[in-house]
């Protein structure tokens, strides 16, 4: 514990937070917003965020009329004695401290309920204070990044992570994409969930070029095939070489319902009437509304209407639409749940799966299937949890699913959010042990309740007022943070914060190369039992 | 060395007659006065500290003031060659302000309980002991309060505090061998103590700035 001594307590409130007057030695630019920092007190150790830092003076006058050209000498001599600066830092998480005698047992860290007395001493957290506060590496434990100023692990805890819904933003090319690669890559490792991925820029599974031009490898590259199966909407995708789709997906016209249409209102310029017509072409055809809609000739529409009531020009309209749905190259006729079946098959045995869009990526494409696989995986896997609450048996047990979804606000924006099967899972498949991982880059935009279910958050560089304000929804010390968040680099800089780490931390993500391919490619021991590897194995039986 | 003889004297300092006319010891430098055990109710011997608050020379008789003694052709040095009584009827006297005591060995750096007994000698303090009084400074808080009851002893001295205590860190650098780490701590000490008068801090720090330190190539930025 010989590091540096920064300042000494001065003044605070619990609910507020210290001052710490730095010492005449300590220069403010030594310090960053959302440093942690450790204060010492008599009885307990402060793990704490440097919040924000203020230059004073102890004769305002100083102030008024600043000393022009003055010698180093005397510049030195004020420095720190007459103009001198404090920091508020927000004590997170506190620590009874250990005897020196039993510097290795060291308690469990729990939350701040008190604040030392003055002069309690700040200081630069050491390694052992990082190892104590976020844990080591190994298990569950998946190392996420280095503290800014530091070479040691940061871990996230990907059993907490995995148990709620999780967000990932930041601003374009603060790099989204790599943290979700690094996130997915723990969980699949760690075996602590599976994955089911919308991977809309066909980044996730091969190769791709990044930012400054080299290389870096898909999921697909470092896990296999064992463990990661491609499905593809776009035939061409699979016939290109080393990259190798399993499954090729199509859709069928019958399996597209009334909410998928609704969800698509603004893509596919349906009217303010569209719903009370589509209304009308349920009573008559039940499922196959759809269906009979694409097929109907002017006659046929005509005498729906006078049968129905239904708007003449707004039935012309939406079937003139929604003739777009039947062009898309995956879209088919009559299509079974087969494949999407196997796939949720597959997630069972463990096995991870990337959809990719290829040539199908635009926002129809991706909001229209997402929904509708994920509208399938929701229902087989209510299906099993009920299965499993009736037998009890480990086996039957729903494997623990984590489903991947960029710009996340298509489905759950304010508008959307209570209609879509991803709104109701961020609000409640918790129970059915299904979870999201929502990646966007204006968190703004989706649905308050969603984001306050959100159990952990990482964020690239925010700046604007809205986004950082919903990202910090319902979490502590908002204003600390909100000025970290701003104070972000642009690359490879996160503020991670909620359920999976213990206080929310700052840290540079872990580099996304040849040595991370390799820690992920060691078989290391997996979190989860034995119990699991042999299911992986044999299948359900 | 013996430089001089209290005539006056106070718990807060004393004023003493200096042995050589017109010179009186630097303003702000250290004197001490040694006063064996028993002379005053106390059982050890102390040797007082005090800093030099301002010097001198009028006439005998305070109510006379000096009359011109210089003619076309006599002047300057040349006035005490031609009137050798001046010698006896004018004399220099020097203030100074007590600011510490060393007894048994130990120093203290306030005031004594007792002032130095009347017609005691003041001495200038040896290197060696100033080097040992001035490793704490604690002592240069005694010259900023007495600044309210500045102009103790007869006739007073009008020498601002602020310069005393400037002349005091100056002559001790130059005592200590010019030792930069010392001025650089001295200076923060009275920064700290000025710290809610900045005017009267830059008044100090311009005057105990060492000449070198406006050097392009600073040495003292490194240390």
């Amino acid at each position: 514990m010989s590091r540096k001594t920064l300042g000494a307590v001065v003044d605070g409130t619990f609910s507020g937070g210290l001052t710490v007057r730095l010492n005449p030695g300590t220069s403010t630019e030594q310090l960053r917003i959302g440093n942690f920092v450790v204060v010492e007190g008599q009885r307990n150790l402060y793990f704490s965020l440097i919040s924000d830092i203020h230059l004073k003076a102890t004769d305002p006058r100083l102030l008024a009329d600043p000393p022009r050209h003055t010698s180093p000498f005397i510049a030195r001599t004020l420095a720190g004695t007459t103009t001198y600066a404090t920091v508020e830092v927000n004590p997170m998480l506190m620590l009874v401290k250990p005897d020196d005698s039993l510097l290795a047992e060291r308690a469990g860290v729990e939350p701040v309920r008190t604040i030392p007395m003055h002069f309690a001493k700040l200081r630069e957290a050491t390694e052992l204070d990082f190892a104590t506060v976020f844990g080591k590496e190994g298990g569950a434990n998946f190392a996420m990044g280095t503290p800014l100023a530091m070479d040691i692990p940061i871990c996230l805890k990907l059993d907490r992570f995995v148990e709620r819904s999780n967000g990932i933003f930041g601003q374009s090319g603060t790099g989204k994409s790599f943290l979700a690669r690094l996130i997915l890559s723990g969980v699949i490792k760690t075996k602590v969930a599976v994955n089911l991925i919308f991977d809309m820029h066909d980044e996730y599974s091969f190769d791709k070029q990044t930012e400054d031009g080299h290389f870096v490898k898909g999921l697909r590259q470092i896990f296999g095939a064992s463990k990661v199966l491609i499905y593809s909407l776009d035939e061409k995708m699979g016939r290109r070489e080393g990259r190798n789709v399993d499954v090729t997906l199509k859709i069928g016209l019958n399996q597209i319902e009334e909410a998928d249409i609704v969800l698509l209102s603004e893509e596919l310029n349906l009217r303010q009437t569209a719903e009370a017509t589509i209304g009308l072409l349920r009573d008559e055809f039940r499922d196959k509304w759809l269906l009979e809609l694409l097929e109907m000739t002017a006659d046929d529409l005509n005498g729906f209407c006078q049968r129905s009531g239904a708007h003449p020009a707004s039935m012309a309209s939406l079937q003139r639409n929604l003739k777009r749905l039947r062009r898309q190259e995956y879209v088919v006729h009559k299509a079974t749940f087969d494949t999407l079946d196997d796939m949720v098959g597959a997630l069972d045995r463990g096995k991870n799966v990337i959809l990719q869009f290829g040539r199908h990526n635009s926002v129809l494409d991706y909001v229209l299937v997402s929904n509708l696989v994920t509208r399938r995986v929701r229902h087989k896997y209510e299906e099993k949890t009920r299965r499993f609450e009736e037998t009890r048996e480990v086996a039957e047990e729903p494997r623990p699913l984590m489903i991947t979804i960029e710009e996340a606000h298509k489905f759950l924006n304010p508008a959307v959010a209570r209609q879509t099967t991803f709104g109701t899972i961020a609000r409640e498949m918790r129970k059915y042990n299904v979870t999201l991982l929502v990646i966007d880059q204006r968190p703004s935009s989706i649905d308050a309740e969603v984001m306050s279910q959100l159990g952990t958050r990482v964020s690239g560089k925010l700046t604007e007022e809205r986004d950082i304000d919903s990202v910090l929804t319902g979490v502590g010390n908002r204003s600390a943070l909100r000025s970290a968040l701003a104070s972000l680099d642009t690359r490879q800089q996160v503020l991670i914060m909620g359920h999976a780490v213990p206080m929310p931390i700052m840290m540079r993500t872990r580099e996304y190369d040849e040595s991370f391919y390799t820690a992920m490619g060691s078989q290391a021991a997996a979190a989860r039992d034995r119990q699991m590897d042999i299911r992986d194995l044999f299948g359900d039986g | 060395m013996r430089i001089g003889e209290i005539i006056e004297t106070m718990s807060t300092g004393f004023v003493a007659e200096s042995f050589e006319l017109n010179r009186p010891p630097a303003l702000g430098s250290l004197v001490v006065a040694h006063v064996p055990a028993n002379a005053l109710p106390v059982p050890t011997a102390m040797e007082l500290y005090a800093v030099v608050t301002y010097g001198r020379t009028v006439g005998l008789d305070p109510s006379r003031r000096a009359v011109r003694r210089s003619t076309d052709n006599v002047f300057d040095q040349e006035i005490y060659q031609e009137h050798p009584e001046l010698q006896r009827t004018l004399r220099t006297e020097f203030g100074a302000s007590l600011v510490g005591f060393i007894t048994d060995g130990l120093i203290r750096q306030h005031l004594p309980s007792q002032p130095p007994p009347l017609h005691f000698s003041v001495q200038t303090a040896s290197v060696e002991g100033v080097r040992r009084f001035t490793d704490r400074l604690q002592y240069l808080r005694l010259l900023l309060p007495a600044q309210a009851t500045s102009g103790h002893g007869a006739g007073g001295s009008q020498v601002s505090l602020l310069q005393v205590l400037a002349a005091n860190v100056r002559q001790v650098y130059e005592q200590r061998g010019k030792d930069r780490a010392w001025l650089d701590t001295a200076a923060r000490e009275i920064a700290t103590l000025l710290k809610s008068d900045h005017e009267a801090l830059l008044t100090v720090l311009y005057a105990i700035e060492p000449v070198d330190s406006h050097a392009p190539s600073d040495a003292g930025e490194a240390a």
